[in-house]
């Protein structure tokens, strides 16, 4: 919700703005660090037993290469609550495959790293999500009544701070877009967010239009992950911003605690989601 | 309070020296217009007595007994002299008139009151009047007060665009901005593109850098000091102009038998009605207007009344999605009672209130925050004798704080009805200070303010797990929100908490020769009201919250020394300045910290500290056709704040990190020429090192995105700034006789079209995928026309 009062004065800066322009800067490079993509996210109606954990290394931030990935490592998840150890399988691209994976509700699970003589370690508990309620489509609402809008609705449970993730991505498209929601000025209210795309020719983006297809997925996540997700997705879409928040390193929830200075980046979530798909009329 | 004593105690030890001695006592006006005229110079030919004009005009004077040559001076008028005969104290009234030059509206020779009293320990201050700030090249030709202060050395923006400003490495909401001594929470217009003084109801303006008089406290950095007009007590006037973004009428006039005057500004913008014509923001609109008002009354010889107020307002509709209106208002009533021909004494009560309201269409969200405060204050002068004038006062301010109210703006709004705590609290000082010269040469400016302040109850104070509102979790490096405990509830009458200090503050000038001097200073001073704002740029939404529980006040020492000399007789003047400035308490946000919407904004802070250093050099040519300045300024601006009760190393390491307002260079060059009576010619070249900023330092892929990971704060600039501004202003030929005239200022900001970087973003292009720098720039070139008027 607040990103949307921050929206006011991006959008103020550029009634004002006169020109925007691509130029060339010199940024400093900081060392490699391991970069952690776990995350265990649990279908509905699915078993939610096949999971894939990513491991790469962080690069330049004007790298054009491909990011490195990383293969040789040991990942392996606990279920705190049951004892149920869950490893993982090296698929030498990157990626770290699992197929008995068991999720429940409220469990907490740990993962361990073991890369390069050193160990990663992050604990994270499974939260629940409420089921997307509906889906349409309208012009009226969202930042521009001229554009094709997505809503999505769904219910906030009333007695518990909720924190949710929501990523809608359209077909076809490079990436996928993120959204922070927490309930805290709609506790126990039916929750509301939209999508809408606006029309810029000079990043090659176009507004929704009748038969476009977009997946939407609803995640249920803990306080600390939203805390981490707010950041990121602050800093993504209005890093440099003089509005937006300083910017600053996001930590994750990986640490290294034989050597504190090395822990890695990314995140172990371990998530309840409803994903729905919707097609533009 | 012993100090206080001691120095009450000097004081009226020093009184007892004077004997057989008279005074002569008035107040000195403008022929034309009536207005009071401040700063003027009262002295006795081929004597050392002397004196000047105060904030109301009003000046007195002694000297023995016997006959003298009095003369008056003030720059830009005639000097008037009149024999007097001192044989018992006297008043006298004086009218000066303006210099013949004024028949047109150019004044050649630059205000000698602008620029800082050789002799006078007084330092670190700017002094800028109407006229000058009015012949300044601006922005669409719109005069702005805060941008003109800002080519003085040792003060800066924070980027263009952005509201507020900084003075000598300090914090935006560190400076004290006072119209008619009401505060102003928020001096900007158009989230900062403009301010908010209406130039054409301003009479001057003075900027203490440092060297703070007693009677001024409440904020670390500067005090801003704005008066207004107070209205042609001679004859009915209007003025006014139309430029491109906004247009201005003032009128003026005596009433109640020449027994009172007033003055009634308005100005109001109309971009809104240019914007359904441009396709990308024929939906939006945005406006502000505001108004101006001052009115006087003499009731007699010593008594005379003030009313002065003004109400400004900002809108922004953005497709009717987003409604947002904002701004000030104040008032003030003031009594100024000649007690005797030594002892003035002002007494006011002042209004003040600054707030906003946001409508988010979209989400059915309706948001209210405010500020207000009251302020009664009673401040007396006592010219004692030709060596010595003593300032002292107390003063009461009540601040009611209302950090946000959340409302449905719809029926049929999921948004739950939320409101912050109110916040209450007193703030009482009590001060006296002296300006005292020992020898010809030596002066000093002594004082000691004592300010309390308390937090008052009628809420309740969040209580944390070991009293740690934040806490390191060291096992992820980063600092979290503390562990609610309990609550304890505070009734209204009730004092949370309660502060209190004094405040020295001390300066000494010596004068080497007629013509140069050197001066030391040192200001002690306090501020227990915070902006609360974790963004490069001051926003209108940031919300002030008092000190109390869990924010201490924040103490600020600033030693400055400083060197003075002019030449040619004054034609041109240098002020050279260091200074050397510590906050203590200066409060700073963890990362990642959610201001908005935040009822224990103590759970997104650490307690920290600031420190500035610097040299200014300022060289004004003062007379002439050609007058002008140049101001360079060598300067470091840094904070920190450390783990503390937290634990853990602190934000950023704990290490010392420049703040978002840190120039090491900044060159400000302004000059005006005059070919003839017809054209003047203004020009205004500004050279700064670029705003410290955060750059990325690698990323790394998470959820298909390329995630940014940054190093220390601020450790990286912006590219240097660097504009040239060019005004011509055309006065046509008239008969000067007739009652109206006009002139045109033609002007164009950022002459050779640089494109400074208001800011640079970092992002993923949404084709290739790489990342990129987009840099953005606000103002391109801006030709501008407007014209202005007087009848």
């Amino acid at each position: 919700m607040k990103n949307y009062i921050k929206t006011l004065f991006v959008l103020t800066s550029i009634i004002f703005s006169a020109c925007e322009d691509v130029i060339d800067v010199d940024v400093d490079t900081a060392e490699t660090r391991l970069v952690i993509e776990a995350s265990l996210d649990w279908e509905k109606g699915t078993t939610g037993n096949n999971q894939t954990i990513k491991l790469s290394l962080s690069s330049p931030y004007f790298n054009t290469q491909d990011i490195t990935v990383v293969t040789g490592a040991n990942v392996v998840v606990t279920n705190m609550n049951t004892g149920d150890i869950f490893n993982f399988t090296d698929e030498n691209d990157g990626s770290y495959t699992t197929n008995s994976f068991e999720p429940i509700i409220g469990n907490t699970y740990s993962l361990q790293v073991s890369y390069n003589g050193e160990t990663y370690e992050a604990t994270e508990t499974l939260m629940a999500v409420p089921e997307i309620k509906e889906i349409n489509q309208s012009i009226e609402g969202g930042f521009d009544d001229e554009l094709l809008e997505v809503n999505v609705y769904f219910d906030d449970p009333v007695d518990e701070e909720n924190y949710y993730l929501l990523n809608f991505y359209e077909t076809g498209d490079l990436f996928s877009f993120f959204a922070d929601v927490s309930d805290e000025f709609v506790n126990g209210n039916e929750v509301y967010y939209f999508f809408e795309k606006e029309d810029d020719e000079d990043n090659n983006q176009a507004p929704f239009q009748a038969g476009d297809t977009v997946d939407i997925e609803l995640y249920g996540i803990s306080e600390s992950y939203y805390n981490y997700m707010r950041l990121l997705i602050e800093q993504y879409y209005s890093g440099g911003n003089p509005f937006s928040s300083t910017a600053a390193l996001i930590k994750g929830n990986c640490i290294n605690p034989t050597n504190p200075d090395n822990y890695a980046f990314g995140y172990f979530r371990v998530t309840e989601v409803d994903v729905a798909t919707y097609t533009f009329e | 309070m012993k100090q206080l004593c001691l120095v009450i105690f000097l004081f009226t030890s020093l009184l007892c020296l004077s004997q057989e001695k008279f005074s002569i006592s008035g107040t000195i006006t403008d022929t034309t217009n009536g207005e009071t005229l401040l700063g003027a110079t009262v002295y006795l030919k081929n004597t050392n007595f002397g004196a000047s004009t105060n904030e109301y005009g009003f000046f007195s004077l002694t000297a023995p007994k016997g006959s003298y040559t009095l003369i008056i001076s003030y720059v830009g008028y005639n000097t008037y002299s009149q024999e007097i005969t001192l044989n018992g104290d006297q008043k006298l009234d004086f009218e000066l008139q303006e210099s013949a030059t004024s028949l047109d509206e150019v004044i050649i020779v630059a205000e000698e009151s602008e620029t800082v009293s050789i002799k006078k320990p007084q330092m670190s201050v700017s002094k800028l009047n109407a006229q000058t700030i009015k012949e300044m090249p601006a922005v669409l030709g719109e005069v702005d007060v805060i941008k003109s202060i800002q080519m003085l050395p040792g003060v800066t923006n924070n980027g263009e665009g952005s509201a507020g400003f900084h003075v000598r490495g300090g914090a935006a909401d560190q400076n004290l901005v006072l119209l008619d001594e009401a505060i102003i929470y928020n001096t900007s217009h158009l989230f900062g593109f403009f301010s908010v003084f209406n130039a054409d109801a301003i009479k001057n303006i003075k900027l203490y850098k440092g060297d703070i008089p007693a009677k001024f406290g409440g904020r670390v950095s500067s005090v801003l000091d704005v008066r207004q007009k107070d209205g042609n007590s001679k004859k009915f006037a209007l003025n006014g102009g139309v430029g491109l973004i906004s247009s201005r009428l003032t009128a003026e006039s005596p009433f109640f038998k020449d027994k009172g005057s007033f003055l009634i500004a308005g100005r109001t913008s109309y971009v809104h009605l240019f914007m359904p014509l441009i396709e990308d923001v024929k939906d939006d609109k945005i406006s502000f207007y505001d108004l101006n008002l001052k009115t006087n009354f003499e009731i007699n010889k010593n008594n005379k009344l003030y009313l002065s107020g003004y109400f400004g307002r900002d809108a922004f509709d953005l497709s009717g999605l987003i409604t947002n209106n904002y701004g000030n208002a104040t008032g003030n009533l003031r009594w100024n009672h000649v007690i005797n021909d030594k002892l003035f004494s002002n007494l006011s009560f002042i209004y003040s209130k600054y707030d906003y309201n946001i409508v988010l269409d979209f989400i059915e969200l309706d948001w209210d925050a405010d500020i207000t405060n009251y302020n009664l204050k009673y401040d007396l002068g006592y010219y004692v004798n030709n060596n010595l004038t003593l300032d002292f006062g107390v003063s009461g301010l009540i601040y009611n704080v209302n950090p946000g109210e959340v409302k449905p703006s719809t029926e049929t709004s999921s948004i739950n009805p939320l409101k912050l705590d109110e916040k209450r609290a007193f703030e009482g000082a009590v001060y006296a200070s002296a300006e005292h010269q020992i020898t010809d040469k030596l002066a000093l400016n002594y004082g000691l303010r004592y300010s309390t302040f308390s937090r008052l109850g009628g809420q309740s104070i969040t209580n944390y797990v070991n009293n740690q509102p934040v806490v390191y979790n060291s096992d992820l490096g980063i600092y979290e929100r503390g562990e609610a405990e309990s609550e304890t509830s505070y009734s209204k009458n009730e004092s949370i908490k309660t502060f209190g200090y004094f405040e020295p503050r001390f300066g000494v000038s010596y004068q080497l020769n007629d013509a140069s001097s050197v001066k030391s200073s040192y200001t002690k001073s306090t501020q227990y009201l915070h902006l609360l704002s974790n963004t490069a740029s001051v926003t209108p939404l940031d919300v002030w919250t008092p000190s109390g529980q869990y924010i201490k006040p924040q103490i600020s020492n600033q030693y400055a020394v400083g060197y003075y000399r002019n030449f040619n007789d004054n034609a041109y003047t240098l002020e050279l300045e260091s200074y050397y400035k510590h906050v203590d308490n200066r409060i700073d946000y963890i990362d990642g910290s959610d201001l908005i919407g935040n009822n224990n904004i103590e759970t997104e802070i650490l307690n920290g500290e600031a420190r500035a250093y610097g040299m200014e050099l300022l060289l004004r040519k003062n007379k002439g056709d050609f007058t002008g300045w140049l101001a360079y300024t060598l300067s470091k601006s840094e904070q920190r704040a450390l783990g503390g009760n937290a634990g853990g190393p602190g934000i950023n390491n704990g290490d010392w990190y420049k703040t978002a307002y840190d120039r090491t260079h900044d060159i400000s060059l302004t000059g005006s020429y005059k070919l003839n009576d017809k054209w003047r010619f203004s020009s205004n070249f500004v050279f700064q090192t670029g705003r410290p900023v955060t750059y990325p330092n690698g990323q790394y892929n998470y959820e298909g995105l390329s995630v940014a990971t940054y190093a220390n704060r601020n450790e990286n600039r912006l590219p240097t700034y660097h504009r040239l501004d060019l005004s011509a202003t055309l006065t046509p030929n008239r008969n000067p006789d007739k009652r109206w005239k006009g002139e045109w200022v033609f002007s164009i900001y950022n002459a050779y079209n640089r494109r400074n970087a208001a800011s640079v973003g970092f992002s993923q292009n949404n084709q290739t995928g790489l990342n990129e720098a987009t840099r953005i720039s606000i103002f391109g070139a801006i030709p501008s026309v407007s014209y202005n008027f007087k009848f």
